[in-house]
């Protein structure tokens, strides 16, 4: 029983942790409030609707296809919007609100209010010692690992990685050492846009699809990546395993409005006395 | 050139004031009833210019203290009929211990405006006390109107959920129920009252160190000022009248549900300020006014343009018009004055 609700915990941080880690990128490095994260997944999971549903093409190419889509779509709201609203985060903030509203509108002309399914890639469960596992689930939970190591190959390994960190270190030694600051924004922007998107296909097969799905996903995320530290990777993994855990701990002990209002207190509390989250790499400014 | 300024606010002001005082002579019941309604969000807006435009505080989920006082004033009322279908459905023989208070309409009232704003000064006190930037007081903002939401929603037995609570009584003044028109005339004369108080306000010493720690935060303290104190004070006040705002909303409606005062209101009450003019009580007036106007005559015939259109006013305000409407007129006519 215990160990059913540790397995079913350990799934939704898996989900958390791929809503969120989009997120820890824009707002985490960039500092950016993006209030249509939500809508990122939400075009992610159109995406794989498209691509699967329509066209009958494979699941894997769905995540592709819906990185890509939502990096564009990101790309295209840093450029137009963003890039003119840095370093003054309330504006940013409203005028990605305004984005949100847009971007729901437009999806809602172009599919329909009706809301759409995506088919799971893996049907059945496995059963490991009297707890069942859906196999889709196990697939969320290896793929939340794989994307978390290819983020942090991405971020430490590479030489976008390295110029990322560099501009958001310090943004005018990095333009001194001849690093292109502006390419590098709209890059980190899509990128962290692109993993709303794969976010989006993921959770499409586990939900309906709908133009205003997204919303109940910003929130979850914004909490994670607050909880546990802006600008650590390693603080957004602690904060969906925490807040994921203890959904599924408190909705067994109550209900699931009471675990989400606990958890909303555990956040305000931990805010008062730690303000820059669990783990951060700096003040929180 | 400081005399202009004052006149323009005056002059609008006269003439909006004279407008709803002389609107019932002519208007049907219906568009009275609908003026009305404008009037209440007015004052709704109003609560959110002093802690977003004067302070610099964005709260994105100020529907909480707006829906708290309409659903503490609509519980009342429901309670004056014995214990409501929606509670018996779920067992309930009679009206909880922790809400008894409810059951009297004046001390409904009451705790209609004590409970918004404990609920603020509560908030306040944690996340103004933490020294976390403006950013996370906005997250958290949101964050709690998105959960008021699914509280409401989610706990059927005790606020009627989804379907809200209907059947109110109209009009009511401590449960004896008036016309459309006194009541009307109630709501602009308490309107107008509040616009004043937050008017004087803002011109006295305490309004200038609010915009104060809106321009900066940090001088403010170095001047052995306490920030914390001064933004924990003047959200509690804003959620007093949200509170009282959501109170007479939900009188003048007769009914109240979770739709109406959630993240949509939070969102959109934060659109007609801005439009407007934030940091002008006068900007949020006529923010409200217009937006509301446009939304009656359009969203009807056009609701998924209408919606596309907020969204781009939106991002077009805060790129192209940082001060809004009434900010930006009254800046030309000073500059031109100099």
């Amino acid at each position: 029983m215990i160990a059913q609700a540790f397995v079913d915990g350990l799934s939704f941080s898996a989900i958390l942790l791929i809503v969120a880690l989009g997120l820890a990128i824009t707002f985490g490095v960039m500092k950016v409030i993006n209030l249509a994260h939500g809508e990122l997944i939400m075009i992610g999971a159109y995406t794989a609707y498209v691509v699967t549903t329509l066209f009958n093409l494979p699941y894997m190419l769905a995540i592709m296809a819906a990185f890509c889509t939502a990096a564009l779509v990101g790309m295209l709201m840093e450029i137009i919007v963003i890039k003119r609203l840095y370093g003054r985060p309330l504006e940013t903030l409203l005028a990605t609100v305004g984005i949100s509203i847009i971007l729901q509108e437009v999806v809602r002309l172009l599919f329909g209010t009706v809301a759409k399914s995506v088919v799971a890639p893996f049907g059945q469960s496995i059963s490991i010692g009297g707890i069942i596992v859906p196999y889709y689930r196990l697939f969320v939970i290896l793929f939340s690992i794989l994307l978390v190591v290819a983020l942090v190959l991405l971020l430490y390994k590479t030489r976008f990685g390295m110029q990322l960190r560099s501009v958001s270190q310090n943004r005018e030694m990095s333009q001194c050492l001849g690093i292109n600051t502006s390419v590098i924004d709209t890059l980190t922007f899509a990128l962290g846009s692109g993993l709303a998107g794969i976010a989006g296909a993921i959770i499409a097969p586990m939900r309906t699809v709908s133009p205003t799905m997204g919303s109940e996903y910003l929130m979850d995320s914004f909490m994670v990546v607050v909880l546990g530290g802006v600008g650590s990777i390693a603080g957004t993994n602690l904060g969906a395993l925490i807040i994921g855990e203890a959904n599924q701990l408190l909705t067994t002990l109550g209900t699931a409005t009471f675990a989400k209002f606990m958890i909303f207190v555990l956040i305000i509390i931990t805010i008062r006395f730690r303000p820059e989250g669990l783990l951060s790499s700096g003040g929180r400014q | 050139m400081a005399k202009r300024i004052i006149n323009m606010e005056s002059a609008i002001g006269i003439i909006l004031v004279l407008f709803f005082l002389t609107y019932p002579l002519y208007a049907s019941p219906f568009q009275i009833g609908l003026v009305g309604k404008f009037i209440v969000l007015i004052l709704f807006a109003i609560s959110l210019d002093l802690i977003w435009g004067y302070t610099g505080l964005l709260s994105l989920g100020h529907a909480v203290f707006f829906g708290l006082g309409g659903y503490i004033l609509a519980l009342s009322y429901t309670f004056q009929k014995g214990v409501p279908m929606f509670m018996q459905r779920f067992g309930i023989e009679e009206i909880p211990f922790w809400m008894s208070p409810l059951k009297s309409v004046q001390l409904g009232f009451l705790l209609g405006l004590l409970i918004p704003s404990l609920l603020a000064a509560l908030m306040g006190y944690f996340i103004f006390k933490s020294r976390v930037s403006g950013v996370y007081f906005s997250i958290m903002t949101l964050a709690f109107v998105s959960l008021f939401e699914l509280l409401i929603i989610n706990l059927q037995a005790y606020t009627g959920g989804f379907n809200g609570l209907t059947g109110l009584p109209r009009f009511p003044v401590f449960g004896e129920p008036l016309d459309l028109i006194p009541f009307y005339y109630l709501i602009v004369v308490i309107t107008v009252m509040i616009y004043s108080i937050c008017r004087m306000l803002t011109k006295m010493h305490f309004g200038k160190v609010l915009r104060a720690i809106r321009e900066n935060e940090d001088r403010v303290s170095f001047l052995s000022y306490e920030p914390a104190n001064y933004k924990i004070f003047i959200f509690t006040l804003s959620g007093l009248i949200a509170g009282l705002a959501g109170m007479l909303y939900v009188s003048l409606n007769g009914f109240v549900s979770p739709k109406e005062i959630g993240v949509g209101l939070s969102i959109s009450v934060i659109l007609w300020v801005a439009i407007g003019g934030r940091g002008y009580l006068m900007g949020a007036v006529i923010g409200t006014l217009l937006m509301n106007w446009l939304s009656n005559s359009l969203s009807e015939q056009y609701p998924s343009v209408w919606q596309l259109l907020t969204g781009i006013a939106m991002i077009l305000v805060v790129m192209f018009l940082p001060d809004g409407l009434y900010g930006t007129i009254k800046n030309r006519l000073s500059m031109s004055r100099k």
